[in-house]
């Protein structure tokens, strides 16, 4: 059986979208979508979570948005990292891998560290 | 985009929110039907995999940030409707407040102009008045000035004399204006500027060499002059005597005296180019030469400036006036009336807020009248809270749906509060607006004389600041109960159906904090009647006392002819002709002249001796003194006791007689008959008595009667008689102006100040008690009027509620007439309770209000017993409405209704 998808905090979402975005604009289906493939289906982003929260990145400074066009066309909403976002998404890296070491020490340090 | 973009583009952003998910669900869609879903098929599961649109649009816009504002936005609009739609209670309540508060500004801005506001000059607080504690000699002579002036280098000092009225030629007629004689340094002591030309300073009170110049004020520049620059320099005719114009003083200046406007100030020096002859005591000197130089006549008021502490320079000044008082009394030798000399003290009081008569008479008037109004407030808020509370409850079953369907109890209470706020400002608004009306309204009361008192009154913004705080207090306060109440989770009690006939959510606690509320009004309304009608009594029993004078059928014209510079020698003729002048009018019976007047009193006062008269030791037998013309006491409608009136045998060459009243008779001839007995200031054989009158009230309605000695004006010719007295045969309302005209006629350069009856010169005696009796009967009408509002609106409110109980005792054969009697018992009982608890707070209060009342105490049952009964058949009244009302209730829709 599959596992099923594991929720996420709100915390780790907002890390998600930033690195998803970091390496090019994209909408806000196409930033699902990436999470889904490039975490090999293992997370999901619950819909109802993933436009408020990037409008609460959008409102924060750390996501710029533009409305453009798509391969196909249809006109969509953009988001790209801004440098403030830059700055913050290092940040969170760094704790996420201050908590991830720190877990894995405590469970028996069996895990590798995370890369990052 | 900013968070201020996003609070106004709001309509742009949801559109775009919109455009976002819909591209979102449709690209989905687009996948799916690509990998062989069909077209319907596809959508259904695209829009079940995205979830609830509208809670996600919810989140996305609760993640801008702004929404706490479009709530507020949508609270106040929310709160607009529901107002707009129960007319009735927001008119109760907005009317309510705008009383409350618009009384209470308008009452505390007269307060503040009169009594607390500083005066507009640089540092007020170092500004002082130097007075002796012998109150009546608080002048002092221009040498005694100087001499104190300079044993204290270190402060400031210039004198002044009181404003007093100066007579101006304005484009040939004669006006009267408001002037004030001032040493040089008058305005560089207080720190005014000047708007045009120049000020006085040290030149221009030179003994040697008086100037004749004079500065105006610059309300007089603008009326007179349209401010423009041709007045520095022109020539102005005051009492005869022509003076330059030299300079224009600051804006807003209008001397030191609260309460009235200078319009002109001279030098000192100027006294006798004035003919100013006021307010002055003589010690050995001689009046009709310049006073400036004379060490005998104590004239001026002297003000100075130093910083606090003042105490070094108290003892300085005191130091050299006591030196003065022994040179003073130097061939004084009865050790008894020296030590009453030498006990004299210097005093520095405080000026920084001015010198003021009408303070003095009326602080303690409006001490009350403050007091009176914070009461009606409490009335008002009182209603607001009982209607706030009122409505609540009416609304327990919306409240309990909107819970129910997810609303959170922090937003509904958000809500109620935004309510009784909104309510709250526009009751203050309201208020505030009439107390813009209210404050010039009242000052004009409160004025004793015919135009309003010029108080500098701004809208203070600490007025503005305490009424919207008192406003919104109330809102936040009596919106909060019900607010709490009512988001209870229990609440959703009310929607089951059994909630129709018992109220949810009544329990304890709300019917009783009503009625508490409204007996509380009651009591409070029973104050303000109780204060009221002792007030008004009071002046009503000061208007009736007699005051000796025929009141309603004599009137009085007055003026100063020593103002309009007329010689002594031409004064016999101008009486006669005046006297003449005003008997041919018709409706008049006769006229005369006379010097000061029968109420206003007159500081005029000498010892004398009196035939077969010892007086005791240490008594000086002083008499006051009036000048009268012919058939003065049958003109002002006197009673004679004895002897007779003057007449034309009484003339410069015939003997010197007087008429004396009852409290002279009584004193110095006891027991005998006055008549034909002789007195004098140095011998008894100087002055004949030929008459007898009753005592009048001359000092004044509350003042003691004085020992009066009248003499006829045609023996004593350097008196300049101030009025004309014309009695009336019948009606009284053409007369003034006829008078007027006639004066005008006869001699053109002679300005009539005004021409009123006596009875009108005698409330302006009590101006005090007039306006406390007027005011406080209408801010006790209001107050029983606002409490009669809030009564009748809790009844109604009860009823409404009760409808069904009401219904069902009908349905059971229940008459009209008992429903109606049990509603009025409920009605009255408050008010009963209400008015019995008012009384016993009236009793203790009366105590502080003792000495403003005459003829009555505080405790009066009369008048406790009346204002009771006022109360209680208002109370009735409220609710009769409610009653007939409730009565013809139809049991079957009452019962139907929900």
């Amino acid at each position: 059986m599959a596992p099923k998808p594991t929720d996420l905090l709100q915390g780790t979402l907002d890390l998600l979208i930033l690195k998803t975005v970091s390496l090019e604009p994209l909408h806000g289906y196409a930033i699902a979508a990436r999470i889904n493939a490039t975490s090999k289906a293992l997370l999901q982003v619950p819909q109802g979570s993933l436009y408020p929260a990037l409008h609460r990145l959008e409102n924060k400074g750390w996501l710029a948005a533009e409305w453009d066009e798509t391969s196909t066309g249809r006109e969509a909403k953009f988001y790209k990292l801004t440098r403030a976002g830059r700055q913050q998404l290092e940040h969170e890296l760094a704790d996420w891998k201050r908590l991830t070491d720190g877990i894995a020490l405590i469970l028996g340090g069996a895990e590798e560290p995370s890369r990052s | 985009m900013s968070w201020l973009g996003r609070v106004f583009r709001r309509d742009k952003l949801d559109r775009e929110l919109d455009k976002e998910l819909r591209f979102h669900v449709e690209t989905r869609e687009a996948e799916l039907r690509s990998s062989g879903a069909s077209p319907e098929e596809a959508r259904r599961r695209a829009l079940a995999e995205f979830g609830g649109v509208e809670p996600i649009k919810e989140q996305a816009r609760d993640a801008r940030g702004t929404r706490w504002i479009s709530d507020i936005g949508q609270d106040v609009r929310y709160a607009l409707r529901m107002l707009r739609a129960n007319k009735g209670f927001t008119a109760a309540a907005v009317l309510s407040l705008a009383v409350g508060l618009g009384a209470n500004a308008a009452v505390f801005r007269v307060i503040d102009g009169l009594l607390l506001r500083r005066l507009d000059v640089k540092n007020p607080q170092e500004l002082f008045l130097v007075e002796t504690t012998d109150a009546g000699t608080s002048r002092f002579s221009h040498p005694a000035y100087l001499a104190l002036a300079e044993a204290a280098p270190a402060a400031k000092f210039a004198v002044y004399t009181a404003p007093t009225s100066g007579q101006l030629l304005i484009d040939g007629s004669a006006e009267l204006h408001n002037f004030q004689l001032v040493s040089g340094n008058w305005f560089s002591l207080l720190g005014v500027p000047a708007a045009a030309g120049r000020l006085f300073d040290s030149n221009d009170d030179n003994a040697a060499s008086p100037q004749p110049v004079a500065v105006i004020s610059d309300a007089f520049w603008l009326s007179n002059f349209g401010r423009a620059r041709s007045a520095i320099g022109s020539t102005l005719t005051l009492n005869n005597t022509k003076v330059t114009i030299i300079g224009v003083a600051a804006e807003g200046f209008n001397g030191i005296s609260v309460g009235q406007r200078v319009d002109v100030w001279a030098p000192v020096t100027m006294q006798p180019g004035l003919n100013y002859r006021s307010n002055a005591s003589t010690d050995n000197a001689d009046q009709s030469k310049p006073w400036v130089s004379q060490s005998g006549i104590a004239w001026l008021a002297v003000i100075g400036r130093a910083p606090e502490p003042r105490g070094a320079l108290l003892a300085v000044l005191e130091g050299k006036y006591h030196q003065q008082v022994e040179a003073r009394i130097a061939d004084i030798h009865d050790a008894s009336r020296r030590a009453r000399f030498l006990r004299d003290r210097i005093l520095l009081t405080d000026a920084s807020r001015g010198v003021s008569n009408l303070r003095d008479t009326l602080a303690p008037a409006l001490t009350v009248l403050m007091g009176m109004v914070a009461l009606v407030l409490l009335v008002a808020c009182a209603n607001l809270a009982n209607l706030l509370l009122a409505r609540g409850s009416a609304r327990s079953r919306e409240f309990a749906l909107r819970l129910s369907i997810g609303a959170r109890r922090g937003r509904l209470i958000r809500q109620l509060l935004t309510e009784s706020v909104t309510l709250a400002l526009i009751g203050g608004a309201a208020g505030l607006l009439l107390s813009i009306w209210g404050a010039p309204a009242l000052l004009r009361l409160v004025s004793t004389t015919s135009t309003a008192a010029p108080l500098v009154m701004p809208m203070d913004w600490r007025i503005l600041s305490f009424g919207f705080g008192v406003t919104v207090l109330t809102g936040l306060l009596f919106g909060l109960i019900p607010a709490l109440r009512l988001s209870r989770p229990e609440m959703q009690d009310a929607l089951k159906a059994g909630a129709r006939v018992v109220n949810a959510g009544s329990r304890r606690g709300r019917p009783q904090v009503a009625k508490v509320l409204v007996a509380t009004q009651v009591a409070v309304s029973m104050l303000l009647v109780v204060g009221a009608s002792l007030f008004v009594q009071t002046f009503r029993n000061l208007m009736h006392i007699d005051i000796g004078v025929d009141r309603t059928a004599v009137l009085d014209a007055r003026f100063d002819t020593r103002l309009a510079g007329f010689d002594e020698s031409r004064l016999p003729v101008l009486y006669a002709r005046l006297i003449q002048a005003a008997e041919q009018l018709p409706g008049v019976k006769s006229a005369t002249i006379g010097l000061v007047g029968p109420v206003t009193g007159s500081a005029r006062t000498s010892g004398i001796v009196a035939e077969r008269y010892q007086p005791p030791p240490d008594e000086d037998p002083i008499v006051q003194e009036e000048y009268v013309g012919p058939r003065y006491f049958t003109t002002l409608g006197m009673r004679i006791v004895a002897g007779r009136d003057f007449d034309e045998r009484d003339n410069a060459r015939g003997r010197k007689v007087a008429v004396i009243n009852e409290a002279m008779a009584k004193k110095f001839f006891p027991g005998l008959d006055p008549v034909g007995r002789g007195f004098g200031y140095d011998d008894v054989k100087e002055i004949e008595v030929v008459g007898v009158v009753a005592d009048v009230r001359f000092n004044g309605l509350k003042g003691k009667v004085p020992r009066l000695a009248y003499y006829p004006i045609a023996q004593h010719g350097d008196e300049f008689a101030k009025n004309l007295y014309v009695r009336a045969a019948g009606a009284t309302s053409t007369l003034p102006s006829a008078i007027k005209d006639a004066i005008r006629r006869v001699e053109p350069g002679l300005a009539v100040r005004e021409v009123v009856t006596i009875d009108e010169l005698a409330e302006r005696t009590v101006s005090a008690e007039r306006l406390v009796s007027r005011l406080t009967a209408a801010f006790g009408f209001l107050g029983v009027f606002v409490a009669c509002f809030g009564l009748y609106g809790t009844i109604a409110y009860s009823v409404a509620r009760r409808r069904n109980e009401i219904g069902v005792r009908l349905a059971l054969g229940a008459s009209p007439s008992s429903v109606r009697w049990m509603v009025i018992r409920e009605t009255l009982l408050l008010a009963v309770v209400g008015a019995v608890f008012g009384a016993v707070l009236a009793l203790p209060l009366g105590r502080y209000l003792s000495t403003l009342l005459y003829g009555l105490s505080p405790r009066d049952p009369l008048t406790l017993a009346a204002s009771a009964a006022l109360v209680v058949i208002v109370g009735a009244l409220a609710g009769a409405v409610p009653a007939w009302r409730a009565s013809r209730v139809n049991p079957t829709s009452a019962l139907r209704a929900d």
